[in-house]
């Protein structure tokens, strides 16, 4: 491996079609509700844009913002370290940077939590299981990619069976830079997660249910042995 | 040890005894006698355990290099056993009747290389690879680079950097940040 | 009273039930942490949980039985706390224990647990059932010292009623079953950390043993009827404990005081032991704990 070439322009030259803003994206959906916007990817930096989705029609205003106020503040991970990053969840857990003083516990189950933590690497065999926990949690939940690995492939970027995009596959919500983050950086993009769900702007869920097709599409390129996980809603 | 390499020579035809260290030796065997030397260590001398099984791929020769890597774990001292197989029809015995373990090592082994071992239980079973339809990865002709271009691919905006270089650009000659 | 205005009144006193075990619990994870160090979550914790669970929208169904389990639960837990009086002499917190009795409430003590069974065995998990088990083995293995305990208190009073019960205790802090009958109150406050399922008794709900045992499957809105049945199983309990062993009480602070020293009695031993294994505990409770609950019982009937 040592005698890899950094500047290989064949690197370039496979890249699907690039948009107008740089970078494969989910199609403009038709609006159901007007002025629900397109979930746009905004740039490249550490956290993926969501527009605010309109109060569902019914429903004060009032009492949605109390619901995510609620949210917010008691996050249920689930404990499933899928990659190398999860070892900063423990020190994250224990005494020193404690992580049950915002409400964010873990969970073993995804039918009981809210957030998934992809922390780090997915190869393509974790990346089906991963699918399937996600689908079976349910909504509203939210995605954390934590690493590198998650946003561009990190360490493993010329590996054959690891993913180098995670929100190809999955909607996430926030990204935390860094080989691994330290839990001060965790516990910053936690805190990042809290105000966007106090917003109401953190919807990739929403966002995988009206794209399925899309997501489904991609993952359906990866597992081409036609071993699709079903979709457990 | 130096008694059991000798004994190698004489019994199996082996060449080429080298020692690495003092604890550890490596020798070269045909590969129709490599297993039934395997086999000899193991039953007749105090290189009873396998402790790992692994291929390097001679690819100028045209040959995959097989090494069993036997430890005596009371004198804590190993072989390393090589033998050369064909390249185009890999196949070599198998030693999953003397060692279970070798069974994991052996379908790693036909996953990741594509050596077929005949009688051993799980050879074509994937081990972490799901759905692989290419050639066999570790393989020195596998192109990684072309087929994460093709599957995987890159966020755009992405550079790449030697790191050697860029980190002379980035931090100094020191290599690291300054006043 | 009017039948229709103590109906109203029951609806408030059990959800200010409800609200206290929650309170209870926040304040319990807050000492825990305290006790490990860390600053932990803020006392109103569980609120938000389970506000927050309602907030979820359901996942997967189950069937009708996977419903009814937490209905059980809850249930179990409402008609344990209403037949149980709170503050004696205070006509609004005496609930409607005219009507019944320690029987009675023995009964509701495990009927939450075996519709929760019920329900859980429909999940469709293979944890769940396991955690069942556990959960029943080690109920049935409690049931024994307390049962014993209970034999020991309603001899001494004659009378199965918790208000008898708890007149005579009245009189000074000595007249208290706790002191009157310690034998008795040893054995029955050693069941009564098998009934929280509190450390060392936890392995029946052990994230680490099974993704938390016979509620795996349960999530959203089942799990926020989990909580709040919980929550007022809790305080049914410490309630009760406190009527049979620390005097009942007079004032509606006092009852806070007693219940808290009473719950807190299983978080004082929680902390600090490690978990047991099922037979161990069945050991456990069939040893010691029985012991002493038969000498409870030979101490009434001979000292009479």
């Amino acid at each position: 491996m040592s005698d890899r070439d950094w500047n290989d322009p064949r690197l370039e030259e496979a890249l699907p079609p690039v948009a107008d803003d740089g970078g494969p994206r989910p199609p403009r959906l038709p609006a159901r509700i007007e002025d629900i916007p397109a979930h746009a990817p905004i740039d490249d930096t550490c956290f993926l844009g969501a527009r605010k989705m309109p109060t569902p029609i019914g429903l004060p205003e009032a009492v949605q913002r109390i619901k995510n106020w609620i949210r917010a503040r008691s996050l249920w991970v689930m404990a499933y370290g899928t990659g190398c990053g999860s070892i900063e969840l423990r020190p994250l857990a224990t005494a020193r940077y404690d992580m049950e003083r915002f409400g964010i516990v873990m969970r073993p189950t995804p039918r009981q939590s809210n957030v998934l933590i992809v922390s780090g690497y997915l190869a393509v065999k974790s990346l089906k299981r991963v699918v399937r926990s996600y689908e079976q949690m349910p909504s509203p939940k939210w995605l954390v990619g934590l690493g590198s690995c998650t946003i561009n492939g990190g360490m493993y970027w010329d590996s054959y069976n690891t993913i180098n995009r995670l929100d190809l596959y999955l909607p996430v919500d926030i990204y935390i830079a860094g080989c691994m983050p330290r839990p001060e950086a965790l516990l910053a993009g936690f805190d990042r997660l809290m105000k966007l769900i106090d917003r109401g702007e953190a919807n990739g869920w929403h966002h995988y249910l009206e794209n399925l097709d899309w997501y489904k599409a991609n993952q359906r390129k990866l597992f081409d042995d036609g071993d699709m996980p079903d979709y457990n809603w | 040890m130096k008694t059991i390499l000798a004994e190698l020579e004489t019994r199996f035809g082996a060449t080429g005894a080298r020692f690495q260290r003092d604890d550890l030796a490596s020798i070269d065997l045909p590969a129709d006698r490599a297993v039934p030397a395997v086999t000899w260590l193991k039953e007749h001398t105090p290189f009873v355990q396998l402790n790992h099984m692994s291929v390097v791929d001679w690819i100028e020769d045209g040959q995959f290099q097989v090494t069993w890597l036997v430890t005596d774990p009371r004198g804590c001292r190993s072989i390393m056993v090589n033998t050369r197989i064909d390249r185009e029809r890999a196949t070599c015995d198998s030693v999953a009747d003397l060692w279970p373990q070798a069974v994991t090592y052996e379908q790693e082994i036909n996953e990741m290389f594509g050596i077929d071992f005949p009688g051993s239980p799980r050879m074509g079973v994937p081990f972490i690879l799901e759905g692989w339809k290419d050639m066999p990865p570790m393989r020195r002709d596998f192109d990684t680079v072309k087929y994460v271009a093709e599957h995987h691919p890159h966020r755009p905006g992405r550079k790449h950097h030697d790191p050697r270089t860029y980190v002379g650009e980035r931090f100094g000659e020191k290599g690291y940040l300054h006043d | 009273m009017d039948i229709l205005v103590r109906a109203a009144v029951a609806v408030v006193v059990v959800l200010g039930a409800i609200l206290y075990g929650l309170l209870v619990q926040g304040v319990i994870r807050k000492v825990m942490a305290r006790i490990q160090g860390r600053i932990g979550p803020p006392v109103w914790q569980p609120v938000y949980d389970l506000f927050k669970l309602l907030f979820l929208r359901t996942a997967i169904w189950h069937g009708v039985m996977f419903w009814l389990g937490p209905v059980f639960r809850a249930a179990g837990g409402i008609g344990l706390f209403l037949l149980i009086p709170v503050v004696v002499g205070n006509p609004w917190l005496e609930n409607f224990s005219f009507t019944g009795d320690l029987l009675m409430a023995m009964y509701f003590l495990f009927f939450g647990s075996l519709g929760m069974a019920l329900g859980a065995a429909e999940a469709g998990h293979p944890h769940s059932p396991i955690g069942i088990s556990r959960g029943l083995v080690q109920m049935t293995a409690f049931e024994l010292p307390f049962s014993l305990a209970v034999v020991a208190l309603v001899a001494r009073t004659g009378s199965f009623s918790i208000i008898e019960i708890v007149r005579a205790q009245q009189g000074s802090v000595w007249d208290w079953n706790l002191f009157a009958n310690p034998f008795a109150s040893a054995a029955a406050f050693l069941a009564f950390l098998g009934m929280n399922m509190y450390s060392p008794f936890n392995i029946v709900g052990a994230p680490q043993e099974i993704p938390v045992g016979p509620p795996t499957e349960y999530h959203s809105s089942f799990l926020s009827m989990m909580a709040a049945g919980r929550s007022i199983f809790a305080v049914a309990k410490m309630v009760l404990y406190m009527d049979l062993f620390l005097g009942g009480a007079t004032s509606l602070l006092e009852a806070i005081v007693k219940t808290f020293l009473v719950y807190f009695w299983s978080v004082f031993v929680g902390a600090v032991f490690p978990r047991f294994r099922t037979e161990q505990s069945v050991r456990f409770f069939l040893g010691w704990p029985t012991v002493f609950g038969a000498a409870g019982v030979a101490l009434v009937l001979f000292a009479r």
